[in-house]
């Protein structure tokens, strides 16, 4: 489903990515695990589309066609999915509207009819259950007045909402207690289908202990330093990174 | 603008049934206008709106002319008490209000409150308003009695159209909410020409004890326009006024506010939204005098700012000696959608009383980019992200208009105006 090879990656001027190589198929969990200002959020950025990364070498095949050149928009509609690191708060846009315009600016681009605001309504409802998420939230503006934890449930009802194919969790897991964790790795489970694929950028085992992830891949210095199973998460729970150093 | 010297004589509204005690106030007006001269940089108060450019050019009267119908393009706003004015000339069979209202034209007012009509006309430190009185052509006076109830709004529309040249039209509408009485204005002002023509208005509007209103001021001219405004609210004890200053049109638009809030339990709330492009100047000028105690003042106003517009905004907030427990709150917010867009705000505290709750802001910011991101990353197009981001900035000043129908009508003018306003 994504394939990403020799991948370079700039943001204003310095080189973030020095050549990552990525397959995900379908049905697969991958975890991308590293230490901060290794690459991670630049690698789910680029995926996303973010304009202020510049791809200065390598490709990004999403189901064998490259997306380097698509729009963020179009990404998204063919079926790409970020959960943001830090959700971006929107004062004065209702939560409701968004999800709403975002679902049904998939829709459309499907070739499905509209939902109406009393089918829109049942569906969010079945969703926020889902996420552990008061109604309320519904009601204020996008992630404003959100504590940490409730703006990464707004993301994972997002992503349930829209049903992506392939959903990338850029630290979705860090800031969240015990409790919301549990029920973040339950959405994402849920999520979880053998046409689907799961890219989860983390800095910590924990959340693997909820969601049983295939392959776990390191990035070090804007590379992929190693690949393994679940093994190498707990490996790295134990003993760090710094073996990894070379 | 030797052209109102010229034109002075040619008012239709000139002597008022030959009063020579009017006909000297306006050569009065007149000469005291001569003497100020237009307003230019260097006066302080103007600063940013120069209209010595008003000395280039020369506007008449409009013609007298009774319509049988209204024009299609016509702005309507559903279940109102209408009042309509085509090129400054009173239509009376187009317009239709309420027995509960009186309603009299300029001359009317003239002979049953003489004395008010001399106070008014009388030398002002504006020059615009001594324009005003000098060429005065147009106005009603609205009365509402103590303790009536108006459920319906009391639309007032100046419709300027069809010109052959270009027309100027200085109108005084006097407003007067009886004791304990409740109405709301929809104060309209709508262009649709390519002609120039000029708008200089005074409004005077008085707020009697515990009455309450809500008033809408809606500048739509055309963009050949110009606009001048002279605002004056008096608010006496316990009395609330409720006003939203809607402005879109005109290439160049002044408008001076004043507040007085006079007595004990006194309060005002006045909103704005202000949406400019091309190169258009829109200038607010607000003063909000707390002359007693326990008065409440309260502004929040948007500027939407695209292309190479202008956009000033000036409050002062004056708590005079004595206005002790005033609660005083300010907000500006300026959302600039091109890089060749400026803003200026300005607000400003005058404070002689020591127990006062005050408080003012001001920000200018373009578009959240982070936000746009967020929004294209789970499919929502550019140009919609910035949509539903621009209506959300409005959303804080437009939610508050309580009355549904003039709440609706704005809205609509601002979809239009965004469909207009060159966003892709």
């Amino acid at each position: 489903m994504l394939e990403i090879k020799n991948l370079k990656v700039r943001i204003q001027g310095k080189e973030i990515l020095k050549g990552v190589n990525l397959n995900v198929n379908n049905g697969e969990i991958h975890a991308i695990m590293g230490r901060n200002g290794s690459g991670k959020s630049t690698l789910a950025n680029v995926i996303a589309g973010r304009d202020s990364y510049e791809v200065i070498g390598g490709d990004i095949l999403y189901n064998n066609k490259s997306i380097i050149e698509d729009t963020p928009e179009n990404r998204a509609l063919e079926g790409i999915f970020m959960s943001f690191q830090y959700p971006v708060i929107i004062p004065g846009v209702n939560n409701t509207y968004f999800l709403k315009a975002a679902l049904n600016a998939k829709r459309k681009h499907q070739g499905k009819d509209e939902l109406d605001a009393v089918e829109f309504l049942d569906l969010i409802r079945k969703n926020l259950q889902i996420v552990g998420m008061e109604e309320k939230y519904l009601h204020r503006g996008v992630n404003d007045g959100f504590s940490g934890g409730e703006k990464k449930r707004n993301e994972i009802l997002q992503m349930i909402t829209l049903e992506p194919n392939l959903a990338i969790l850029d630290e979705t897991d860090s800031g969240l207690d015990i409790d919301a964790l549990k029920i973040v790795a339950e959405g994402v489970n849920k999520y979880r289908r053998d046409d689907r694929a799961i890219v989860i950028i983390t800095h910590y085992q924990r959340i693997l202990r909820y969601l049983e992830a295939n392959h776990v891949h390191v990035l070090i210095d804007g590379k992929i330093a190693k690949s393994g199973g679940e093994e190498l998460a707990e490996a790295l729970e134990e003993k760090g990174y710094g073996w990894l150093d070379s | 603008m030797k052209f109102l010297n010229k034109e002075i004589n040619k008012s239709p509204l000139f002597g008022l049934n030959g009063s020579d005690t009017i006909n000297s106030l306006r050569n009065e007006a007149l000469n005291e206008f001569n003497k100020q001269g237009l307003p230019n940089k260097n006066w302080e108060e103007w600063k940013y709106s120069d209209f010595s450019s008003l000395n280039k050019m020369s506007f008449a009267f409009g013609v007298r002319k009774n319509i049988s119908s209204l024009p299609d393009s016509f702005p309507e706003i559903n279940d109102t008490n209408q009042i309509v004015f085509l090129n400054g000339y009173f239509q009376k069979k187009l317009s239709n209000i309420s027995s509960k209202i009186s309603v009299k034209t300029i001359e009317e007012a003239y002979k049953s409150d003489s004395e008010l009509i001399h106070n008014l006309l009388s030398p002002n430190s504006n020059p615009f308003h001594n324009i005003n009185s000098a060429m005065i052509n147009s106005g009603l006076m609205i009365i509402v009695n103590d303790n009536e109830i108006i459920n319906d709004p009391i639309h007032i529309i100046n419709y300027t159209t069809d010109l052959d040249e270009p027309l100027m039209n200085h109108p005084l509408f006097i407003i007067k909410l009886g004791n304990g009485s409740e109405a709301s204005i929809i104060d309209h002002y709508y262009g649709s020409t390519n002609i120039e023509y000029w708008q200089n208005s005074v409004t005077k509007i008085k707020l009697s004890k515990n009455s309450s209103l809500k008033h809408f001021r809606l500048q739509e001219e055309s963009a050949s326009s110009i606009h001048i405004a002279d605002t004056n609210y008096i608010v006496e004890k316990d009395a609330h006024l409720n006003a939203f200053h809607l402005a879109t049109g005109a290439s160049k638009y002044r408008q001076n506010i004043n507040v007085n809030l006079n007595d004990i339990g006194a309060s005002s709330t006045i909103n704005g939204l202000c949406l400019t492009k091309d190169n258009q100047h829109h200038d607010h000028f607000i003063t909000i005098n707390h002359l007693k105690e326990k008065c409440s003042s309260k502004q929040l106003f948007k500027y939407i700012l695209s292309d190479s517009s202008l956009g000033i905004f000036n409050g002062k907030v004056i708590v005079k000696k004595g206005a002790q427990q005033t609660d005083a709150k300010q907000s500006t917010k300026n959302l600039i959608l091109n890089d060749s867009a400026v803003a200026h705000s300005n607000p400003q505290l005058e404070i002689y009383a020591d127990e006062v709750k005050c408080s003012h802001g001001s920000t200018t910011g373009q578009l959240d980019q982070d936000a746009i991101f967020y929004m294209r990353s789970r499919g929502i197009d550019y140009k919609t992200a910035q949509l539903i981001l621009i209506n959300g900035f409005a959303k804080e000043v437009l939610k508050i208009i309580s009355e549904k129908n003039v709440n609706q009508y704005i809205n609509k003018q601002l979809s239009f105006w965004l469909e207009n306003a060159g966003i892709t």
